[in-house]
């Protein structure tokens, strides 16, 4: 059997698949040692024989949170004399454009602890001035005496020869200072040319692997010996807990990859290729658009720090359940980015939370059901929520209805504008897309956000909280080979320089069946996709297309395609020369439920007043779980269950398909 | 339905991501690293008065500046038809500087007068001139480049393809610029095609009274911002250190007089007009002053018509501030602007002193230089940041840029792979921040070695006066500029512009910020290690 396990901050989800059924199981998480709730949730779904578990793919916070919170490996960084800033310096801009006073997060790795030393290439990969090995001695005699746990080296132009680089490691090694798994050089990490982001991304991984490889390594032995340990990346991909070891920073912005990785899956079997998802929980909304595959980058940063590994290309904003409302000193109304959080968390959780929320919004409406939240499990409470809002429409000069109805519709607006920067911005018409809604309040939103956008059409999962858990069990083994290579495309030397960029592909896929082989993948469920990223000579910013025999002529395509215009008589040129490699693993396939002609019925729960928009109304309430394949019914309409309430208005018509995803329509 | 909160803010979103829409095309599709890397563009929407309704600014020294620019263009033209470009540079006819290209064109739906106008800005690397980068040590601006009055650059669609022609013939980089202008031209189709369906979706009048509405709202915001500062005269001065032809002392005054609501910002015993490049138009006066109100917000205001209603902006005629045609103003954009926000802060500092930090390193170290490499020619432009001013949070950050830019550096392995150029250095000044209870931070040493010979501008200030300390915080230490040519140091002004050799190394060093607070300890950081 296969489980995907999702470790969240309160609960540790489950999704175990076997002889074709899916079960799923969440248990309260265990912070201080999440292994813990991981494998006593294994120990229950197993019924004890933990030996039948044969692969447990898993998302990590572990590198996330020793970044956050400044709790990685005590590093040294090892550059090129007079550079010994590059990390303090960074590409000189200020992070807040109208702050009074800036500030910056303190730094990863204490100035005392940059280390030049005398050695310089130039950009073809020459030596200029040969490594200074005395220097070098010196600079290890007080690394040696410092309590250093981790070494990241990054010398300018390594990625075009790493040859100064790895006689640090080796002189490291043969004087026994450091294992090699505690080295990291940024020829390995990031062949890449840009020597801030490199750096940064190399300082990253030293700072993290050995948290890291702790973690695995007290894992794993909790685990049976048989068991397949695979962890999420930032890119939507796992890899094994053997690689996470070596590149334990491809994990660091992987917590909203694995619900995109389950939304495109669901939704690829259910039969909508082209989705766009919205992840709503407490604090935050993660939007997404996958137009018929995954979208990746490679641009990102974490706390403020550049790092470029490949990621899920995500759009963060600050609207969530938790969003707190306010009147501005203009008179507008602002939703977020401020948050209630959990604790005290909104008006009506009655734990002291005083600012109205987008869930106290939600509650007056009579859009959440108190009898239902969180399966009963927590109380939510009107009067006070209505007080609060009372207070905020006085303000506003309106009802307290219209104030709850317009904070829900500014957190609407906030999501419109993140789905269209991830849309429109990129030249996508949103009309196209399914809106695939999740987290506890993506259900509540999905319908007036697919109105503002003119969505025809959404799928709301059947367990929108869980399907982070699903994404893990779902992914594929995705490796990243990367390698800036600067070549200008002259038209005299195309074919040429064609024939040798193919052969360096070749020698990534090479290198790249080794590694999936060692990933337990075999060759037929292997797939190589080339890219390259390219550029007008003199951009600075590149465009990433599929790698061919003609990368001139695409490129010049795309670019017209993306932006407008093209100019086919400028230089073109290959900036970096990428390989992704997939390893397919085995999945469940879901066998949909026959569909059975059926008003929804056996569902229903009674109904309640609400306000919908256009007045109040009665909406029809039902359960979830009694939802059968073929059921028909349409807006107003609440559909209640344990973690997510769908919220349904007039003009939407909502019908169960075969995997029980509910499909909402627009009425035309 | 009419405006409320709610539908303020709805279009407050609306308006602001079509701005920020056209600003992402732009960057994306741009070539000069000006624009692309460093974020050097901004764009923005105007109603069919010409009053903006929202601006992405990229880059402060923008924000404010792009009215003038669409007055001007609505000057030049009596009828606009759909598909028309304007294109204009020239700063005594609603540009900044030279090289700062604005495009503007009308945006129609239906037929009638134009509804709405889209304004796009970006500085471009090369317009020709005396010197490469287009920044020269000039005394008139017929020095400084092509001058672009407002030109139709499209009609009714069809790109006239002369104007484009003249422009990129004046480059010394021609294909960067006609890269550029597409760019632009893209966003504004962008800008063009958002806004009509913008109007499809929600009807022109109620798209009409909203842009109204965020004026008013923009116009609330900074009277709040205003009410909070204690009402009375606040005045301060600095100086600028030479322009170009003559090292001496140019001062700027101001005295800030806040009451009931309203700001004067009174620029009255500034300098008289200067004979070199640090002539400053007056949108750059505005842009300069409206960002230090922006900084005393705590809520991001739209930036709009509205924001500058509460501001009266006075400036002296014939002076720094108000340059006469044909005065040079290649650096006012980038250096005065500066010292115009070292002014004002300093002026708030006294009715705010327990938010206002010391002075930043007030210059944005602008270092140019260009040449023939294998016969081509070649432009580099490239600033470098300084130490911020401490203040009531803490130390000053280090080797940043500060206040009217926030450019980043090229990358080494970007620069050294594309120029004939090696840099040698690039560190921290450690110590070079005042002293003071908070610290100023440590500006920055960058050093570069030319592989061939080329021409070298520099345009810096803060080499003599370091940026003032506050609340009996030490000054920063100034910056300096050097170079090295065969064993043999030559110190350089504020300004320089030289022939250098392969071989020559060029020594920039960047001011610290100002201390913060009667000094208890030491200026500058902990040192780092270095080698044996």
């Amino acid at each position: 059997m296969f489980v995907g396990v999702d470790i969240g901050g309160t609960f540790t989800d489950f999704v175990l698949s076997r002889d074709g059924g899916l079960w799923i199981h969440k248990i309260p998480s265990t912070p201080a040692a999440p292994a813990q709730a991981m494998v006593a949730g294994l120990a229950a779904l197993s019924g004890g024989d933990l030996a039948a578990v044969r692969r447990v793919s898993h998302g990590s916070t572990v590198a996330t949170n020793a970044i956050l919170e400044r709790k990685g490996a005590p590093t040294a960084l090892i550059t090129t004399a007079g550079f010994g800033d590059l990390l303090a310096i960074g590409r000189q801009n200020r992070p807040h454009l109208y702050a009074l006073q800036p500030q910056l997060p303190p730094p990863l790795i204490p100035r005392r602890w940059c280390y030049e030393v005398p050695e310089r290439l130039d950009h073809a990969g020459n030596v200029l001035t040969p490594l200074d090995l005395p220097a070098l001695d010196r600079v290890l005699d007080d690394l040696a005496t410092q309590d250093i746990e981790s070494v990241a080296v990054c010398f300018l132009y390594s990625y075009r020869n790493p040859v100064h680089e790895e006689m640090v490691r080796a002189r490291i090694l043969e004087r026994q200072l450091l294992p090699p798994s505690q080295i990291a050089l940024s020829c390995e990490v990031l062949p890449e040319f840009r020597e801030v982001e490199r750096a940064s991304t190399v300082a990253l991984e030293a700072y993290v692997r050995p948290v890291m490889s702790r973690y695995l390594q007290r894992l794993e032995m909790e685990l049976p010996p048989r068991c397949t340990l695979r962890i999420m990346k930032s890119d939507g991909g796992v890899m094994s807990a053997r690689r996470a070891r070596q590149q334990a920073i491809h994990t660091a912005l992987s917590g909203p990859a694995a619900g995109v990785i389950g939304a495109f899956y669901l939704a690829e079997q259910a039969g909508h290729r082209q989705i766009i998802t919205i992840d709503m929980g407490g604090t935050s909304t993660d939007v997404s658009l996958c137009p018929g595959r995954l979208t990746r980058s490679a641009q990102s940063e974490i706390d403020g720090l550049p790092l470029r590994t490949r990621l899920l290309d995500i759009a963060t904003i600050g609207a969530g359940g938790g969003s707190i409302a306010r009147v501005d000193a203009g008179g507008a109304l602002r939703v977020g980015p401020e948050s209630a959080g959990a604790d005290p968390g909104p008006v009506a959780y009655g734990l002291g939370g005083q600012q109205v929320t987008v869930t106290d919004a939600n509650v007056l409406l009579g859009r959440l059901d108190p009898a239902h939240f969180l399966g009963g499990a927590m109380a939510l409470h009107l009067p006070p929520a209505r007080a609060a809002l009372a207070h905020l429409a006085q303000e506003m000069g309106c009802s307290v209805e219209e104030a709850a109805l317009g904070v829900v519709d500014v957190a609407n607006a906030n999501i419109d504008r993140a789905v269209r920067r991830v849309s429109v911005a990129r030249g996508h018409d949103p009309r196209d897309f399914t809106l695939f809604p999740f987290g506890g309040a993506g259900p509540m939103h999905a319908c007036e956000v697919a109105e503002r956008l003119d969505i025809p059409r959404i799928l709301v999962p059947r367990y929108p909280g869980v399907l982070c858990a699903f994404g893990l069990l779902m992914a594929d083994v995705v490796l990243d080979y990367g390698r800036s290579v600067l070549h200008t495309i002259e038209p005299a030397t195309e074919a040429e320089l064609q024939a040798r960029l193919q052969q360096r592909i070749e020698q990534m896929i090479a290198q790249a069946q080794d590694d999936l082989l060692a990933e337990g993948i075999d060759r037929e469920h292997m797939a190589f996709a080339g890219l390259a990223d390219m550029r007008y000579q003199g951009q600075s910013y590149e465009l990433t297309i599929p790698f061919s025999q003609q990368l001139r002529a695409d490129f010049c395509a795309r670019h017209a395609a993306s932006y407008g215009h093209e100019m086919p008589e400028r230089a073109v040129e290959v900036v970096n020369l990428r390989l992704e490699a997939t390893g397919w693993v085995e999945k469940p396939t879901l066998v949909p439920q026959e569909t059975v002609e059926s008003d929804g019925a056996v569902a229903r729960l009674g109904d309640r007043r609400a306000v919908c928009g256009d007045g109040e109304q009665r909406l029809a309430l039902y359960d979830r779980q009694r939802l059968q394949p073929g059921a028909r019914f349409s807006g107003p309409a609440l559909v209640l269950q344990m973690d997510s309430t769908l919220f349904i208005p007039p003009r939407w018509a909502a019908s169960v398909d075969g995997y029980h995803n509910v499909i909402l329509e627009r009425r035309t | 339905m009419s405006v409320d909160a709610i539908s303020l803010a709805v279009f407050n979103s609306l308006f602001a991501s079509i701005a920020e829409e056209m600003g992402a095309t732009l960057q994306r599709a741009s070539f000069s690293p000006n624009i692309k890397e460093r974020l050097d563009l901004s764009c923005a929407l105007f109603d069919g008065q010409a009053r903006m309704v929202a601006q992405a600014a990229h880059i402060p020294v923008h924000l404010g500046s792009m009215p003038a620019s669409v007055a001007s263009a609505r000057q030049s033209f009596d009828t606009f038809r759909p598909g028309d470009v304007l294109v204009l540079n020239d700063p005594y006819r609603g540009g900044t500087h030279l090289p700062d290209v604005t495009m503007v064109s009308p945006v129609f739906v239906g037929t009638g007068e134009p509804l709405f106008f889209v304004a796009s800005r970006a500085h471009h690397a090369d317009v020709g001139g005396m010197a490469p980068g287009s920044l020269p040590l000039s005394t008139e601006i017929y020095q400084e480049g092509l001058i672009i009055p407002p030109l139709k650059l499209a009609e009714e669609g069809r790109r006239n393809e002369g104007v484009l022609a003249l422009i990129t013939a004046n480059s010394r980089a021609p294909a960067e610029r006609l890269g550029d202008l597409e760019a632009q031209l893209a966003a504004h189709r962008l800008g063009e095609r958002r806004l009509q369906a913008l109007v499809k979706a929600h009807g022109a009048s109620r798209v009409l009274e909203h842009a109204a509405a965020l004026i008013a709202y923009a116009r609330r915001m900074t009277e709040a911002v205003i009410a909070a500062i204690p009402p009375g005269t606040y005045r301060f001065e600095d100086a600028l250190e030479g322009d170009g032809q003559r090292e001496e002392r140019i001062p700027i005054c101001v005295a800030v007089s806040v009451s009931a609501g309203r700001m004067t910002v009174d620029f009255s015993g500034s300098a008289p007009q200067v004979a070199g490049n640090l002539n400053a138009v007056e949108p750059i006066v505005r842009s300069a002053t409206w960002y230090c109100i922006r900084l005393l917000a705590e809520d991001d205001v739209p930036v709009n018509h509205g924001c500058f209603e509460p501001v009266t902006v006075v400036v002296p005629p014939h002076s720094l501030l108000s340059p006469d045609f044909p005065a040079a103003v290649a650096a006012g954009n980038m250096e005065t602007s500066q010292r115009i926000v070292d002014v004002v802060l300093g002026a708030l500092a006294q009715a705010l002193p327990e938010r206002i930090p010391a002075a930043s390193q007030g210059t944005m170290n602008n270092v140019t230089f260009g040449g023939l490499q294998n016969g081509q020619p070649f432009v580099y432009y490239e600033t470098i940041g300084g130490g911020h001013g401490g203040g009531p949070l803490g130390d000053g950050l280090s080797g940043r840029h500060s206040h009217m830019t926030n450019t980043r550096n090229t990358p080494v392995e970007a620069l050294e792979h594309s120029l004939p150029v090696r840099v040698v250095e690039s560190r921290l000044r450690y110590g070079s921040g005042g002293a003071g209870r908070c610290r100023g931070g440590d500006g920055i040493r960058r050093t570069f070695e030319f592989l061939t010979p080329a021409t070298v501008t520099v345009n810096s200030e803060r080499r003599r006066y370091g940026p003032y300390g506050l609340h009996g915080g030490e000054p920063g230490q100034p910056g300096c500029n050097r170079l090295l040519r065969q064993g043999v140091e030559t110190v350089l002004g504020s300004k320089a512009t030289l022939q250098v050799s392969a071989g020559d190394r060029l020594v920039i060093e960047t001011p610290g910020g100002g201390g913060w607070g009667k000094k208890d300890r030491p200026g500058g950081h902990e040192p780092r290690s270095l080698p044996g």
